[in-house]
């Protein structure tokens, strides 16, 4: 048997850098830090946050395992990187991990969303990306919470009040910001409005999901699968049972670790 | 800045015989202008969220300072992309017309193109020397928003709104970026952190795409000079500089005292005080 070892993971994703102090499989504690310009600097902050949340100290940890866009950049010795984990393969070992029954992951992040199948060994079947048009999600829900005065958790709630169906662009985000912003001035109530963006979320979503044999379980992660609204949008959708995975957003960091453990 | 006003002091609305206003709701930010007799009195900005909520936000505003309420006022007219949503003016005038009148005024009969770029769109208007419209374009669907995506550009690098054109012209060399779509541009901008591009090339490069942009606009319906640019991207020393390089024009320079993201809503008060004379 192993001997049980303290490692990080670190995912470093386009908007937001997540860490996670793991006790061989067992996690310990989370930190997180926006990625900014400066991502090594982020990364610092993302661990120490973990660390203090852990009370592991950095002689404690046994080394670090990298994920995410920015995994290369990272990869220093200063932060004790030993190991980096492409980010289908961390999304689809943290999602295993996290649900056994698990088979399909659908990663929702700040600049790409992403799909991934698996085997019970989280070894990859398939994956999809989505195109170009539709980068951006992450980042356009926070947008549109902002320019409605609201944050993304309001956005949801409000979207819940919702009486009547409008819609946004199905297409670019741009366009579904600018729709967005056209409904509010043409006196649309703000409700109505927010789920018509939620909706559009999923819907890209969803319509890259559509290119890929989804094997149940189909899990979501990412910091907006937290939206019942969107996660029942998609759902809906794909006509297909979806469960938020527990926590969403810290999967590419757990699933780095765990695929480190297994090597 | 969710809510400003400026006043005034060496006028009083008391003594005013006409108090008009001109409400301006943009995509973004709601301004309103006050005249007494035809000269500037009060002015508000208000982050547009609703945009009924805002309208009443920038009258509030300005009577929160004067004690001036909306019962004094002999007429209003309400312009921009909101302007359906001003339950208490007394007609709407398009922001074409608004800008051409408001341009004329501020900066003289010698004007013959405006350059609003605001929040949401950007619109190139043609005028005559009385501050008609001749002519005017506006953005394609593809360069909607395109002030708005600079602020969202400015949350993602983590930089003032007004401080980030200055960073821009602080690098001698810049990325290039996708200079249609501005959800690309965005992608690409995060995409180059990995190769390790330096921070301020990548707001010259961000920078000098939607000046391009800007630029492929103007190509279409073409410039006359003299050029007044006027709306929030108006304030951006690089968006400015480099605007200016591609088109091979100068524009007229900005009045000290005069705030350009005004200019519309003052066309609009200057619209409410003719409508209030020929009564």
């Amino acid at each position: 048997m192993k001997k049980v070892k303290i490692q990080a993971g670190l995912d470093a994703g386009h908007i937001n850098t997540k860490a996670v102090i793991m006790n061989g499989r067992e996690v310990m504690g989370y930190g997180n830090a926006p990625t900014g310009f400066d991502i090594v600097g982020a990364a610092q902050s993302a661990l120490n946050n973990a660390m203090e949340n852990t009370g592991v100290s950095l002689e404690d940890l046994e080394g670090v395992v990298a994920t995410g866009i920015f995994k290369d950049i990272i990869d220093s010795p200063s932060l004790k990187v030993t190991g980096t984990v492409p980010e289908f393969k961390s999304g689809a070992k943290g999602a295993l991990f996290l649900n056994r029954d698990s088979r399909t992951i659908i990663d929702i992040g700040g600049n790409v969303h992403k799909a991934v199948s698996y085997d019970q060994n989280g070894d990859l079947l398939d994956v999809v990306q989505n195109d170009k048009c539709a980068d951006g999600l992450g980042i356009y829900y926070t947008t549109m919470a902002k320019a409605l005065g609201l944050n993304e958790q309001g956005l949801t709630k409000l979207a819940l009040k919702s009486t009547k169906k409008l819609s946004v662009a199905i297409q670019c985000g741009l366009s579904a910001e600018t729709d967005a912003i056209d409904l509010m001035c043409q006196g649309e109530e703000i409700a109505d409005v927010a789920a018509a963006v939620l909706r559009y979320i999923a819907e890209r979503v969803a319509d890259m999901s559509t290119y890929l044999s989804l094997t149940k379980e189909v899990v979501v992660a990412g910091g907006i699968a937290r939206s019942q609204v969107i996660i029942k949008h998609i759902s809906e959708l794909l006509n297909q049972d979806i469960s938020v995975i527990e926590p969403p957003e810290y999967v590419g960091a757990i699933g780095a670790v765990i695929s480190e453990e297994e090597e | 800045m969710t809510e400003k006003a400026s006043i005034h002091k060496q006028l009083d609305w008391k003594k005013a015989k006409v108090i008009v206003a001109g409400v301006d709701i943009g995509a973004v930010n709601s301004k309103a202008l006050i005249l007494l007799d035809g000269q500037p009195y009060a002015s508000s900005h208000v982050k547009t969220l609703i945009p009924k909520e805002s309208a009443f936000g920038t009258i509030n505003a300005i009577s929160d300072k004067t004690g001036l309420k909306l019962e004094n006022i002999h007429s209003i007219v309400a312009t921009g992309i909101g302007r359906s949503q001003v339950p208490f003016a007394e007609k709407t005038v398009s922001e074409i017309a608004c800008a051409a009148a408001g341009a004329v005024n501020i900066w003289g009969p010698s004007v013959r193109t405006v350059l609003d770029l605001g929040g949401q769109s950007c619109k190139i208007i043609h005028c005559t020397d009385r501050g008609r419209v001749n002519d005017f374009l506006w953005n394609d669907k593809c360069a909607a928003g395109l002030g708005r995506s600079m602020e969202s550009f400015a949350d993602l690098v983590q930089k003032d709104i007004d401080e980030i054109g200055n960073i821009a012209l602080q690098s001698e060399e810049l990325l290039r970026l996708s200079d249609f779509c501005s959800v690309f541009a965005l992608s690409e901008v995060l995409d180059s952190k990995i190769n390790r591009v330096p921070e301020e090339q990548v707001i010259a490069g961000y920078h000098h795409a939607v000046a391009m942009r800007i630029s492929t606009l103007v190509a279409r319906i073409g410039l006359k000079t003299d050029l007044v640019i006027i709306g929030g991207l108006a304030r951006n020393p690089a968006i400015i500089k480099w605007l200016e390089e591609i088109l091979g024009v100068r524009r007229l320079a900005p009045k000290p005292a005069w705030d350009s993201t005004l200019t519309v809503a003052l066309g609009a008060a200057m619209f409410a005080d003719s409508f209030h004379r020929r009564r």
